[in-house]
């Protein structure tokens, strides 16, 4: 199993990061000074690490703005203990529950198939959010940070109904 | 007088293929619209057509990103057939969806090379843009278009946009200058006077205005205002057209179906 993160490379904006941005000034809520958005595709199957290489560089990414990070799913647990280290950044993931239809994610496994990969996967598509706070990393807007970003999560970024969310 | 055959290549989310094939027709093509999996089943049906048209519309619903996984899909299962069919100096268009199509499976803005060196990327807005833009017609030497495409128009001319991903960005510096130098950039956006426009005239934010571009020789053209959409002056908002009858979006076609004869 690996999971497959789409990053905006350095020189390039992502105009999604500074609506969602605006979207959480908009709940009141000031005190994030900025927001990274990523794409995650989560594929399940016998497949070679050569061919998931192949499905991120050539089917993914838009090879002129952006790059990847593939994770190996035994590595996930220790990245994320990686990133509460070296950012300074909450993070949220969203993923549709299971039973919920995922046309995204349909789509890529035709996809995967037009590039002569022909292992049975499963994928799953999320969104990962990285949101950095101005103040310290114990309060936001006087509540404890937790609060406010479950806030933000579950009122802005995810359809509660269909979807659920990760915070990290 | 030859019957000049148009192909137009449709797929899932494929939306403006009607208005394309009326526009062909109109200019006294014969026209058929064949779908993905119909044509890779017989490949050498694509050598029997004289142009090639990958129509406006939402391909595999914007999956991963616009244009993405039919570009992979045809490279990958009729990548040989259509190069072929751009270096045989046969006209191909893509619009808009279309274009994002041709740059991302490389044959744009080189087929000899086919390989993806630009991208059409989110507008800088972060939204969906749709309206009537003016367009600079890029001439050779200040006298024609080097496209086969866009010959026999005025310099400025509107059509209408409508997409969300249509902000063009080379992958470097040099290639931005050998697409100048080539004179294969052919629509640039621009206010009414031939200006560089601001936003919401320039609705993406695409690197020198560029709006449609086309290959050295000239013959495979890609643009993301819609054309299809301007066959009558019925269709412009002030009615504006030439012969007090039609739209220049008409001319485009036409001028490929001329090519051919």
């Amino acid at each position: 199993m690996f999971e497959i993160e789409v990053l905006t490379k350095k020189d390039f904006k992502n105009p999604q990061n500074e609506h969602i941005l605006s979207d959480i000034a908009s709940m009141g809520i000031a005190s994030i000074a900025k927001v990274r958005y990523s794409p995650l595709y989560f594929i399940c199957g016998k497949i070679r690490f050569s061919d998931v290489k192949i499905i991120a560089s050539e089917l993914l990414i838009d090879k002129i703005t952006e790059s990847y990070v593939i994770r190996r799913c035994s590595d996930l647990d220790v990245k994320d203990v990686n990133l509460k280290m070296n950012s300074s950044a909450s993070i949220i993931e969203v993923w549709y529950k299971k039973g919920i239809t995922d046309t995204v994610a349909e789509s890529v496994v035709k996809a995967v198939k037009d590039l002569n990969i022909n292992v049975e996967v499963k994928i799953k598509v999320g969104h990962k959010y990285y949101l950095y706070s101005k103040e310290s990393q114990t309060t936001l807007n006087n509540n404890p940070i937790k609060s406010v970003i479950e806030l933000i999560a579950t009122k802005l970024l995810a359809n509660t109904l269909v979807q659920d969310c990760k915070i990290r | 007088m030859k019957k000049v055959k148009v192909l137009i290549l449709r797929t899932a989310g494929t939306n403006c293929d009607y208005e394309t094939q009326f526009a062909f027709e109109l200019c006294k093509a014969v026209v058929e619209r064949v779908h993905i999996s119909s044509l890779v089943e017989r490949k050498d049906r694509i050598s029997k057509y004289d142009i090639l048209v990958f129509p406006g519309g939402f391909s595999y619903g914007d999956d991963i990103a616009s244009g993405k996984i039919l570009a992979n899909e045809i490279k990958n299962k009729l990548g040989d057939e259509i190069k072929k069919f751009a270096l045989d100096n046969k006209p191909i268009i893509g619009i808009c969806n279309g274009f994002q199509v041709l740059v991302k499976m490389g044959l744009l803005p080189e087929p000899d090379v086919f390989r993806q060196s630009s991208t059409l990327s989110y507008n800088d807005s972060g939204k969906f843009e749709c309206r009537w833009v003016y367009l600079k017609t890029c001439k050779k030497n200040d006298s024609e278009s080097n496209c086969i495409w866009t010959k026999n128009l005025p310099d400025i001319i509107s059509l209408p946009i409508a997409h969300g991903e249509g902000k063009f960005i080379p992958s470097n510096k040099k290639l931005l200058s050998t697409l100048n130098k080539n004179e294969q950039v052919v629509f640039k956006y621009s206010t009414k006077n031939g200006d560089i426009p601001q936003y919401p005239l320039i609705p993406n934010g695409s690197i020198e205005q560029i709006a449609g571009m086309c290959n050295a020789k000239g013959n495979v053209f890609g643009l993301m205002p819609h054309p299809e959409r301007y066959i009558f002056s019925l269709q412009h908002p002030a009615k504006k057209g030439f012969n007090k009858k039609y739209g220049w979006g008409k001319v485009i076609f036409q001028n490929a179906v001329d090519f051919v004869k």
